[in-house]
């Protein structure tokens, strides 16, 4: 009984602290998602149930929003972790100066998304832009000014963005697969492609899914560089969920929807999550 | 071509057993047993030698074991024959064909390693399948001959298992299985029983000798534990500081070692080995040592004396020394161990050095302390103590 006591002791700061910013804010929000927001501040909000979640989930922007945040995750989470992967196999060779490599490569993890976004906001720039100009697009509308070409376009500042990290993550666990075993399977007649395929591919599985799951949650987050970019733009073409989350409340005092947008966010984040430890669960090898 | 049909022809598949004689169906005659060889082949990191100028040679079909230290270089020796590294220089050929250009994956040699190097993420069946896998056999001819394999080493009830749901022992085979499987040129096991107990040990010994009995197949075996060379190889190499100090049989490295190194390497204990000044004890020639002298015969004193050596190096078997009253050399138990029929006593000479000794069980019990005489019963072994070679009576 004391030393239960104990433990109570020791788990209530934690316990504290994620209740006054996490839970108490989470409880809140589904709360407020009952409320109407009043046509100007300072009027009393509008209690209408759960009227206001059933309207805004069937609202198209609703799905538009998602179908857009599904989009940018697809085409940075594969795409990064790809990327990640080819350059850790790269760097992993044993060259004079491959340190200068590693360093260059993971160098974007110490970049913030902030400055990240503005170089290369410059860059797409389309009067002065260098990437611009090499795209042949100079004098004309810049990609991030093109409906098409728009949230392609902030998904690959993405990549760029997040390639430090994956390319740690991959580094690592390319480093922990046994030299043996790659030995083994060149001895027993495998070709470099069978061997990364059918070795070191499944060795590095649980970093991989490791990075689809912080990877996809980040997409869903994903919020500085939309903001600093196009901010939702050209014509909602960069609008994904986050970002009309953040319109809702802080641009529209739309508290109400912003509220039923965050809990459908946070939902979506844990059924997703859930499914994918569940897909992958089988498809995992872990060591131990 | 003349070596590997050699091997098939030396080493008959035998046709009593089912298994293996499937196998040896399936696989065609010139893909056998080859033989393998390095010829003045050098290896350095660096500057560092790892091997130097090694010539030797594994006969199509024979066991050869490779014997020394750690760090003599002999599992460097099955590396660049697996082509897992390149030589500095010289020439390695796997039959008739030289094979230092050659990728891993086209020498057609298997390799067991210390480790076994299963892949932990493959079953059991999939590890073993894996080098048809990769070299694209058809997967049902997969399966027969993974089947096959499975039922010679009694691996079938666990072919849905993975590595780390094994045995020390079940994974042992399960690296000999992935190495049988396709039947290479040659095998290349790298202290493959090192990480089994003790009694594993013996059976896995007696498992693989029968197994090359029964396929035909080259092996080069590294260890170091000196019991393995000795029951397992049909020749056995040994090897210090990257140099080969003799290439024989057992018998023949275990009665007549080449040099002092192979002397002091091999049996268990292994041979005493003394220094000492050559005098005169009578008529006869002696060689004098801290806390006593041995006496020469006839033939030996006539070899030094051809030589002109003032010193020499003296070999001495723990069998060949016996307690006895009047010993030439006196000494002090500081050891005794019992090993079943035997005791290994090991006696302490005035100038530090220790003696083995092997005696029988029955005999009297020596303690820890007690002073001895011991005298030489058996044959001395020679050694020039410049050179540490053999010096033949």
């Amino acid at each position: 009984m004391r030393e239960a006591g104990a433990g109570y002791l020791f788990v209530l700061p934690a316990l504290v602290a994620f209740g006054v910013f996490v839970f108490y804010p989470l409880v809140k929000t589904a709360y407020l998602g009952f409320f109407t927001s009043p046509p100007a501040p300072n009027l009393p909000a509008h209690y209408v149930g759960v009227s206001q979640y059933s309207s805004v989930l069937r609202s198209s922007e609703f799905r538009d929003d998602l179908w857009r945040s599904v989009q940018f995750v697809l085409y940075t989470v594969p795409a990064g972790i790809v990327l990640g992967i080819a350059l850790a196999v790269l760097a992993n060779q044993r060259l004079a100066g491959i340190r200068i490599f590693r360093t260059v490569y993971s160098s974007t993890v110490a970049t913030s998304t902030a400055v990240a976004s503005v170089v290369f906001l410059t860059l797409l720039n389309p009067q002065i832009g260098l990437l611009n100009y090499w795209l042949g697009r100079q004098g004309g509308a810049g990609l991030l000014q093109s409906s098409s070409l728009a949230l392609p376009a902030v998904s690959v500042v993405t990549i760029w963005q997040n390639i430090g990290f994956t390319f740690i993550l991959m580094s690592a666990a390319l480093q922990a697969v046994p030299d043996d075993l790659l030995e083994a399977a060149r001895v027993d007649g495998a070709s470099s492609w069978f061997r990364f395929r059918h070795v070191t591919i499944p060795l590095l599985s649980p970093m991989i899914f490791f990075a689809v799951i912080v990877g996809t949650i980040a997409g869903f987050q994903a919020f500085g560089q939309i903001d600093i970019l196009t901010q939702g733009g050209p014509n909602n073409h960069t609008l994904v969920l986050i970002y009309d989350l953040y319109q809702q409340a802080f641009q529209y005092d739309n508290f109400g929807s912003a509220a039923v947008l965050s809990v459908s966010l946070f939902v979506i984040l844990l059924v997703l999550t859930f499914a994918q430890f569940w897909y992958f669960q089988r498809r995992v090898f872990y060591a131990n | 071509m003349s070596g590997e049909d050699r091997g098939t022809e030396v080493h008959p598949v035998d046709a009593a057993d089912d298994a293996s004689v499937t196998l040896a169906a399936i696989v065609p005659l010139e893909r056998a047993a080859s033989s393998v060889s390095l010829e003045g082949v050098s290896k350095f990191y660096g500057d560092t030698p790892a091997l130097v100028d090694l010539t030797l040679d594994a006969r199509a079909g024979e066991f050869l074991v490779l014997l020394g230290p750690s760090g003599c270089g002999k599992t460097t020796v099955l590396r660049l024959v697996a082509g897992l590294e390149d030589p500095t220089s010289g020439v390695l050929r796997i039959g008739d064909r030289v094979v230092n250009d050659v990728d891993p994956k086209d020498r057609d040699v298997a390799m067991v390693f210390q480790s076994y190097a299963l892949y932990p993420h493959l079953s059991v069946a999939r590890n073993v399948e894996f080098p048809l896998r990769s070299r694209q056999v058809p997967g049902a001819e997969r399966k027969k001959l993974v089947d096959e394999v499975a039922r010679s080493l009694h691996l079938t009830e666990l072919l849905d298992r993975k590595p780390a749901q094994l045995s020390g022992g079940q994974r042992q085979r399960v690296a000999l299985a992935r190495a049988i499987v396709r039947r290479p040129r040659a095998f290349l096991m790298d202290e493959p029983l090192s990480n089994l107990d003790a009694q594993l040990r013996v059976e896995m010994r007696a498992e693989l000798v029968e197994l090359h009995a029964r396929l035909g197949i080259t092996i080069m075996y590294v260890t170091h534990d000196q019991v393995e060379a000795m029951t397992m190889g049909d020749r056995v190499a040994v090897l210090n500081q990257g140099a080969l100090q003799q290439l024989d049989t057992p018998v023949t490295v275990s009665d007549r070692p080449a040099n002092s190194f192979v002397a002091g390497f091999v049996g268990s204990p292994p041979m005493n080995i003394l220094r000492g000044r050559l005098t005169s004890a009578g008529d006869a020639l002696a060689v004098s040592v801290a806390g006593g002298h041995l006496v020469l015969d006839e033939q030996a004193a006539a070899a030094l004396r051809r030589r002109g050596l003032e010193e020499v190096v003296v070999g001495l078997r723990p069998d060949d020394l016996v307690v006895a009253p009047g010993g030439t050399l006196e000494a002090v138990v500081s050891l005794v161990e019992h090993v079943g029929q035997f005791q290994h006593v090991a006696c302490r000479l005035p100038g530090g050095q220790l003696l083995w000794v092997r005696v029988p069980a029955s005999s009297a019990g020596l303690r820890t302390s007690d002073g001895v005489r011991l005298s030489a019963e058996g044959s001395l072994h020679l050694f020039d103590p410049l050179t540490g070679a053999r010096i033949d009576a």
